[in-house]
């Protein structure tokens, strides 16, 4: 039954995390940092993975939730130096109002048009960031006074327990009775009104989510960062990078994107004595994986084939 | 106090631009009650349905469910009054199994549900024996035949046990033994009080099922009664048939070519996915015959034709004077002579009358394209008065001449005209038709034509074969059509 | 600022704005005809023009070739690598079946993406982020309606419009390309008149790549580019092709010069700092009230 192999995976992921929570006491604090920015990562890639999988809009410009999340929380913090829960709460809430925002007009339209009103968010917030550098610190970027702690096993071990939390509760999502009406008006949205369902209310609250755990995980990343920038948060190369993180893992898989995430960040650390050439071979693995493998690492793990 | 039907409609109106789809549509179901809508593509039937569920708005016009008014409502509220509807594409969740496809249709319209109402899978499995799924309710909807699909789709449409079922095309793509299957699962669903609305093209198909039948063309109802009836009526069959019918046939003997014909089509079946689309046809045409393929809408004579043009895979043989096509790009096929003027014309609308036929002459050197031209003016002459005129602002009757002197200017040894007739007014077809007389006359060229209207195919054909549901069912001479085939054509 | 008098600003808006949208007019059209026709939108646009216009620097640079032998390099490298694009990335995936008919846009467009920022990072290896321009072919200054101009953007106009008018005249004068044209409005029409479509994919593609070469190079000595211009060069002819119409070539071509005007009198009256919103925010305008465009059909 559907139930069983659900949990199996849960059961898998949640004791692959229970190990991973016990690295620090082997692992050097330069891989731990790397995880930690990778387990962030992988927060996008799946909230990404939840639009796209399941509410079918392609969305070429995650960075604008993230980034305004990020950029809400590290502003506010150099402003007023509230306390950092605070910051954090403030970023993922006005990510979740752009997610609105930005649903809006999007929801009309699609295809091509929607993707582009994504894109054409980014680049507006792109604009606005470096146009008000007095506030945001323009092109340099923001500096933030807090961080969350300077330990990198605390560090590490937040971003993980984060990270494992935002997985099972966007997995579980994914596999619940909404997440199989999201994947029904993805699919078919005429159908899917016509067996009852509002299709515009549940493709809003996938946004709504979607722009909830990127806003989230972003702040927290300021605040681990200890800065922010555009080259870090909103620039495209940063959403093509989620995105591919997502497609390597698998779409539709909410979990592979964490995969996906790992190793994409893994990777380009692994290349970095190639110098700059390191980004490129990780771009040419992934596009010969989307040629070769479109399923993904998902794909060949549970080997499911992709359906009819 | 009178009993209200479940379904009502009146006034119906409905307009895409300047085109009226719909006009001032009325019908009441009752429930245990199945009413058949009929009508060829264009007739607006398709469009009522979706008025009807909420798909489309409705410009005016009243649409009653069990009473309440729910014109304009949007479709997922009219589903929840109590609306069910099949449609005739089968789109199921493929990462799902067929149980969890019939879950879906039984959820809450509410975010935040996040466990499944044990209840809702009980539910979904009886629905499923009710349909006839309960074998393969673990199975996902790849691994499935057609048949299967389409029980699916039923099940989700009837799940909440909705007043009424609207039912699109039920027997599109099913073999004749699961045709009986399905109608006897419809008639089911009606003893159980559901009030059913079946679309489709073809009365004789549903004629076992229907209690009566609406017949519908261009938008607008023409004729009401029980099946019988509406056959009978003398405005269907115009419509559908056109006039009385003389034929000129030349026996099969004549022509030279009787140990190879010029093309043999051998027990050729196709699939769109895994609906059939055409079942084990077999027809042949000898050079410098004219023959005639007649059906209805949805019969599959565009499959066919798309077929031998190499545009769709097959199954089964095609030989053109014994050389088989298979292996031929689509391009190469028209560039050998089997040339198509197809049923969606497929002009090339931004462009002027004379650049369109120059595309047709493309492979012919430019003073030989000119004189093909030239031929093809004294054969259709409005072409020469609207030559600089862009194609799309020609009227139906010229672009339908255009589309056939363009495929014209290939030479072809086969021309494949797919449903010329579509649409156009009488003194359209009568010129249309005259040039057909004059190319058979004067060319050596193999006519195969495709047609809904029998009036226009028999007059000039040598033999005609009835295709129906995806199967040949007929063959033989025009006279003796009319004679064996007339009634119980439509 | 120089001189305040309002003519010559004028003037200057003018002349300047009329190079740059020829060139954006270029490339956009590039795009527009490669969604026409072949109904893909080539997220690698920038970085085909930014490796044209490398290609020229480097032979410059490197193998220190006149700015005439550059520039044809440039071009051939740009048309060489949009060619490239056709056959191992596109064409593929658009034959493949392991991946669904609906799903194939969404690969397309992401292979198209990857492989664009895989030029880009390349470029940035080899030859290092850093702005490049081009040794322009006409050098010197002139005078038009007292205004000091670059005879180089005179140049450029002049090219674009000559291969605009070329491109005017290939798809309407000739067999094959209005061949072409036909394809775009209608493939399946095309298929039944005998036409290869393949053959026609090759030539669209070829003649895209022959129009981004010509545009990069020209980019390269007016403007000059870096790696990191290929975001913006993609984003900018996707925006003008909405803008103008999905799949209108000649949509196309009146959104550059909007598009270019726009920017150049932001850049002018405001500040080149903002010179890409007021584009960006008329862009939104149109999505919201008129999606298809000024010209569009799809």
């Amino acid at each position: 039954m559907r139930f069983s192999s659900n949990t199996r995976i849960l059961l898998i992921a949640m004791t692959v995390v229970v190990l991973a929570s016990f690295l620090p006491l082997g692992v050097s604090g330069y891989i731990l940092g790397l995880l930690t920015v990778a387990f962030y990562f992988g927060v996008f890639a799946m909230a990404w993975d939840l639009l796209f999988g399941f509410a079918g809009e392609v969305n070429f410009g995650p960075t604008f939730l993230i980034g305004t999340g990020a950029y809400t929380a590290g502003i506010l913090d150099n402003l007023y130096q509230p306390p950092i829960w605070l910051c954090v709460a403030a970023g993922t809430f006005a990510a979740v109002a752009g997610g609105v925002v930005l649903a809006l007009p999007a929801l009309r339209v699609r295809g091509p048009y929607f993707g582009l009103t994504t894109l054409v968010a980014v680049l507006m917030l792109q604009n606005y960031v470096v146009v008000d550098a007095s506030l945001t610190g323009g092109e340099i970027g923001l500096t933030v006074p807090d961080v969350i702690t300077i330990s990198d096993t605390k560090n590490y071990e937040i971003a993980l327990w984060f990270m494992a939390i935002s997985a099972a509760i966007l997995f579980s999502l994914s596999r619940s009775p909404v997440g199989l009406i999201l994947q029904a008006s993805g699919q078919d949205a005429v159908q899917a009104g016509a067996l009852g369902f509002n299709v515009t209310k549940h493709k809003l609250t996938a946004f709504i989510i979607s722009a909830f755990f990127s806003g989230f995980a972003g702040a927290l990343l300021v605040f681990y960062l200890g800065s922010a920038s555009v080259g870090t948060f909103v620039d495209i190369t940063v959403g093509v990078q989620i995105i591919i993180a997502a497609v390597l893992g698998g779409r539709r898989t909410i979990l592979g994107a964490v995969l996906g995430a790992v190793f994409i960040i893994a990777m380009s650390e692994a290349l970095r004595p190639i110098g700059d050439l390191a980004n490129f071979v990780v771009f040419a693995m992934a596009l010969v994986v989307v040629l070769i493998f479109p399923g993904g690492f998902f794909g060949l793990l549970t080997r499911s084939r992709e359906g009819g | 106090m009178a009993e209200t039907a479940p379904l009502e409609v009146s006034g119906l109106t409905k307009r895409f631009g300047g085109l009226v789809a719909v006009k001032d549509m009325a019908l009441s179901v009752h429930g245990g009650q199945i009413l058949g809508l009929i009508g060829p593509n264009g007739s607006g039937k398709s469009t009522v349905m979706k008025l009807i569920m909420g798909i489309e708005r409705p410009d005016a016009g009243s649409v009653r469910i069990g009473g309440v008014e729910v014109a304009g409502w949007p479709s997922h509220r009219i589903a929840r009054l109590g609306a069910g509807m099949v449609f005739q594409h089968s789109r199921p969740l493929h990462r799902q199994t067929v149980l969890e496809n019939i879950k879906l249709a039984l959820l809450p319209d509410k975010l935040t549900r996040l466990f499944a109402d044990p209840a809702i899978d009980q539910h979904a499995r009886t629905i499923a024996e009710r349909v006839g799924l309960s074998g393969v309710l673990d199975r996902r909807p790849a691994t499935l035949p057609f048949a299967d699909l389409r029980k699916i789709e039923i099940a989700k449409a009837i799940a909440r046990n909705p007043k009424v079922v609207l039912i699109d095309e039920p027997f599109a793509g099913l073999t004749s033994r699961e045709t009986a299957a399905f109608s006897d699962l419809i008639c089911e669903l009606r003893d159980a009080g559901h009030a059913i609305l079946l679309v489709d093209h073809n009365v004789k198909s549903v004629a076992r099922l229907v209690d009566r039948v609406i017949a519908m063309y261009v938008g607008e109802r023409i004729a009401e009664g029980t099946a019988d009836e509406v056959m009978r009526d003398e405005t269907v069959r115009r419509v559908y048939l056109g006039g009385s019918i003389e034929t000129a046939a030349r026996p099969e003997s004549s022509f030279r070519d009787a140990a190879t014909p010029f093309l043999e089509v051998e027990d050729v079946s196709v699939f769109y996915g895994k609906a059939q689309a055409l079942e084990s046809v077999s027809i042949h045409l000898h050079a410098g015959e004219f023959v005639s393929v007649v059906g209805l809408n949805g019969a599959g004579k565009t499959t066919l034709f798309n077929t031998i043009s190499g545009l769709l895979p097959y199954s089964g043989e095609i030989r053109r004077e014994g050389v088989p096509l298979r292996g031929n790009t689509a391009a190469a096929i028209a560039r050998n002579g089997i040339v198509q003027s197809p049923e969606g014309r497929e002009l090339f609308v931004d462009m002027t009358v004379r650049e369109n036929l120059d595309l047709g002459g493309q492979h012919l050197p430019s003073a030989e394209s000119a004189a093909q031209i030239g031929g093809l003016f004294e054969l259709f002459p409005i072409l020469r008065e609207r030559q600089s005129q862009a194609a799309g602002t020609l009227s139906g009757g010229e672009q339908q001449m255009l589309t056939i002197a363009r495929a014209l200017m290939m030479k072809p040894k086969l021309l494949m005209l797919d449903e010329p007739t579509l649409g156009l007014a009488p003194v359209v077809l009568e010129q249309i038709s005259r040039a057909l007389e004059r190319l058979r006359e004067t060319k050596q060229i193999t006519l195969l034509l495709a047609e809904q209207n029998v009036t226009f195919a028999l007059p000039h054909a040598d033999r005609v074969y009835v295709l129906e549901h995806a199967r040949i069912v007929w063959e033989g001479e025009p006279a003796r059509f009319a004679a064996e085939m007339g009634t119980g054509y439509l | 600022m120089g001189t305040c008098c309002v003519s010559v600003v004028f003037w200057q808006i003018l002349v300047d704005g009329f190079a740059i949208s020829s060139l954006y007019a270029l490339g956009a059209m590039g795009f527009a005809l490669i969604f026409g026709v072949s109904g893909v939108l080539n997220l690698s646009h920038g970085a085909l023009m930014v490796a044209a216009v490398v290609a020229a620097w480097a032979a410059g640079n490197d193998l220190h070739a006149g700015p005439y032998t550059g520039a044809m390099i440039g071009v051939a490298v740009g048309f060489a690598t949009t060619l490239l694009t056709y056959f191992i990335i596109v064409s593929p995936l658009q034959r493949t079946r392991k991946i669904r008919e609906d799903e194939k846009e969404i690969f397309i467009l992401t292979a198209t993406l990857l492989w664009g920022i895989m030029i880009q990072e390349l470029i940035g290896y080899l030859y290092t982020n850093n702005a490049k321009t081009v040794a322009p072919i006409v050098e010197g200054v002139m005078s038009i309606v007292g205004v000091r101009t670059p005879k180089n953007e005179l140049f450029t106009a002049v090219v674009c419009w000559l291969v605009i008018g070329g491109l005017w005249l290939l798809v309407n004068r000739t067999r094959a390309g209005k061949a072409v044209l036909a394809a775009s409005m209608n493939p399946r029409g095309v298929t039944l008149l005998g036409i290869e479509l393949s053959q026609i994919y090759i030539a669209v593609w070829a003649i895209y790549g022959l129009l981004v070469g010509v545009a990069g190079v020209l980019l390269g000595m007016f403007l000059g580019v870096s790696s990191y211009s290929v975001g913006p060069l993609t984003a900018s002819a996707f925006s003008i092709v909405v803008l103008g119409g999905l799949g209108s070539v000649s949509g196309a071509l009146i959104a550059a010069y909007v598009v270019g005007y726009l920017e150049t009198i932001t850049a002018y009256l405001i500040s080149p700092a903002y010179r890409t919103i007021p584009a960006l925010l008329l862009l939104i305008v149109v999505m919201y009230i008129r999606p298809r465009g000024l010209l569009g059909r799809r």
